[in-house]
């Protein structure tokens, strides 16, 4: 058990039963040396979303759910294929990969962490950075190198990123999951 | 008093009051438990932990008794031994007070919905827009919910007495019943002497302050509540005690001691005077009702963060004021709570004293055109109660 205060963002606490994952944590004092906590959360079973505000000293459960390293396999209809080294497979909705479902694209090599809670699958990591190529993005305005002017590139999946104006179809950029932002060029994957 | 609104539903309501210090705690609550009586037609058990400070508001309790009703309120003392009592519809814990556990448990094997607030302390900060009406998701199938005061459409509003305002207008607009009620406290004021009344918390530079009234061309006559700054004035008047019913005179400096008062008494007092120097949560929002310029005295809290609220405050209050009387505000405001000598701050608030006084008046006003706290709270729990099924989702 642990306080309200001491809960951070992407800590998982049980309410109900149900893992909620603490998007957001902000502490603010309020009177007589008290203090509340503020905190986005999503419900890791349902999806659905909501604040939150506590007393600093409320006891709350953290949950440590267990990861498996796995990999993307395949697409079939609305589900999302995903297999660990020992050949296991984990199958997800798309609602339920809702903050990567923009990243998946075929072929993925990216060791994704399969997040579990009693037993089942519940959703996907991605790696804070990963690669993907530039499906199709206009040529880049003649003159621009500054890197300042951004334009609208299409990923394999249909995902729309902004990239610095130099980018072209074909480059390999880095993408960072947590802001869905561009990072930097990089190499083709081995 | 008149009902400030109709309701469909009677609701029960349990308040819980841990008092900890001063009269904050019980008189908060002690006022929201009668105006949701007598306004809202609703059915209230106030439980108090320490009844003493219930009696030192309301002269009628008697602290012996576990259980009494006093101003149509049913008055029980808390004790930490008690067993769960029949749980109501709507339960309020006070500034974030624990509820007994044994009540928590009764709350969640209730077959009917019940619903949780924590009343939360008064603040002007942008924070709390954002924070109030907000629940807090603890398990147990149990519905709690924050409900913040504050000076804005979006918090749950000050507490206000429906007819307050009128009250305060007939008996300012009356010369006889200022004169009349100053006359019962055994104040007999100079003609003409700008009336102040002092309530704050400690002050070692209060004698700076004493000493520039002391030497005003005008009199001036100091109402002075028993509290928590009697030892400084004290020091400043150099004498062994002060008690009720004492009369100092230094120059043209009249200090009358008075006795603790009711709730009621001190509403008067504050509309007797020019100026109020109040403290807390409960004597802050009856100085700004009494339609005069005050100044607050904050609770002081850990690491400077009550000087944060306080200038929250004075940027919402001073914001209708030209450049000079702001400053002049803000600097006395700040002295007095960083306990800085207080004289030249003092000099150049009284040279913006008219613009203050109108300020005080359109403040008053503005605040008093928002739902009051009891009607607040009733409509949040009667829109919560009719439209959550029992189990969360």
């Amino acid at each position: 058990m642990k306080t309200a205060q001491d809960i951070k963002a992407n800590n998982v606490i049980l309410i109900d039963g149900s893992p909620w994952l603490v998007q957001k944590a902000e502490y603010t004092k309020s009177g007589r040396n008290s203090a509340i906590m503020k905190m986005k959360l999503k419900n890791l079973l349902t999806g659905s979303s909501t604040e939150s505000v506590y007393k600093f000293d409320d006891k709350m459960d953290v949950v440590i759910l267990e990861k498996i390293d796995t990999t993307f396999s395949y697409k079939s209809d609305d589900l999302y294929v995903f297999m660990d080294e020992e050949f296991n497979q984990y199958e997800l909705r798309a609602e339920d990969l809702e903050s990567v479902l923009p990243f998946i694209v075929d072929g993925m090599t990216d060791i994704c962490n399969a997040v579990f809670f009693e037993g089942k699958v519940i959703s996907v990591d991605l790696p804070t950075t990963i690669v993907r190529q530039i499906e199709y993005t206009e040529d880049a305005a003649r003159g621009d190198t500054t890197g300042k002017v951004m334009k609208i590139a299409k990923l394999s999946n249909g995902t729309e990123i902004k990239v610095p104006d130099f980018c072209n179809t074909g480059d390999w950029i880095e993408i960072d999951t947590r802001t869905a932002e561009y990072k930097s060029r990089a190499k083709a994957p081995v | 008093m008149k009902s400030a609104t109709t309701h469909s539903q009677t609701l029960r309501w349990d308040i819980f009051c841990n008092v900890i210090d001063n009269y904050g705690d019980i008189g908060v609550t002690w006022r929201l438990a009668r105006q949701l009586v007598h306004e809202q037609q609703q059915s209230v058990r106030l439980w108090v932990d320490d009844l003493t400070a219930l009696a030192t508001l309301c002269p009628a309790t008697d602290t012996r008794l576990k259980e009494q009703t006093l101003a149509g309120v049913d008055i029980r003392q808390w004790l930490s031994q008690d067993s769960a009592a029949d749980v109501a519809d709507v339960v309020i814990e006070a500034f974030g007070c624990s509820l007994p556990e044994a009540y928590v448990n009764a709350m969640a094997a209730r077959p009917d919905e019940v619903l949780w607030l924590n009343l939360e302390y008064l603040s002007a900060e942008d924070w709390v827009e954002g924070c109030h009406g907000l629940p807090s998701r603890l398990g147990n199938n149990l519905q709690k919910y924050f409900f913040f005061p504050g000076f804005t459409e979006k918090t749950g509003g000050l507490l206000r007495e429906v007819d307050l305002i009128h009250q305060r207008e007939q008996f300012q607009g009356d010369p006889g019943q200022p004169a009349t009620y100053l006359a019962s406290r055994g104040v007999h004021a100079e003609p003409g002497a700008m009336m102040i009344s002092l309530f704050t918390y400690e002050n070692p530079q209060l004698g700076s302050w004493l000493d520039e009234l002391s030497r005003s061309p005008a009199p001036v006559c100091l109402l002075v509540p028993q509290g928590r700054v009697l030892p400084d004035l004290q020091r400043w008047l150099d004498v062994d005690t002060l008690r009720a019913g004492d009369h100092h005179r230094c120059g043209s400096l009249d200090i009358y001691i008075l006795p603790f008062s009711t709730q009621e008494e001190y509403d008067r007092l504050l509309w007797c005077c020019d100026l109020n120097v109040v403290r807390g949560e409960d004597s802050f929002i009856r100085a700004q009702w009494a339609g005069q310029p005050f100044l607050w005295h904050i609770y002081p809290q850990d690491e400077g963060i009550h000087l944060v609220k306080l200038q929250a405050f004075l940027d919402r209050y001073s914001r209708g004021l030209s450049e000079q009387a702001r400053n002049a505000l803000q600097d006395w405001w700040l002295a007095w709570n960083n306990q800085q000598p207080l004289a030249a701050g003092w000099k150049e608030l009284v040279k913006n004293w008219p613009e203050l006084q109108k300020n005080a008046q359109i403040w008053c006003k503005l605040q008093s055109q928002q739902k009051n706290i009891s009607q607040a709270i009733v409509i949040f729990a009667q829109e919560r109660l009719s439209c959550t099924p029992k189990n969360l989702a």
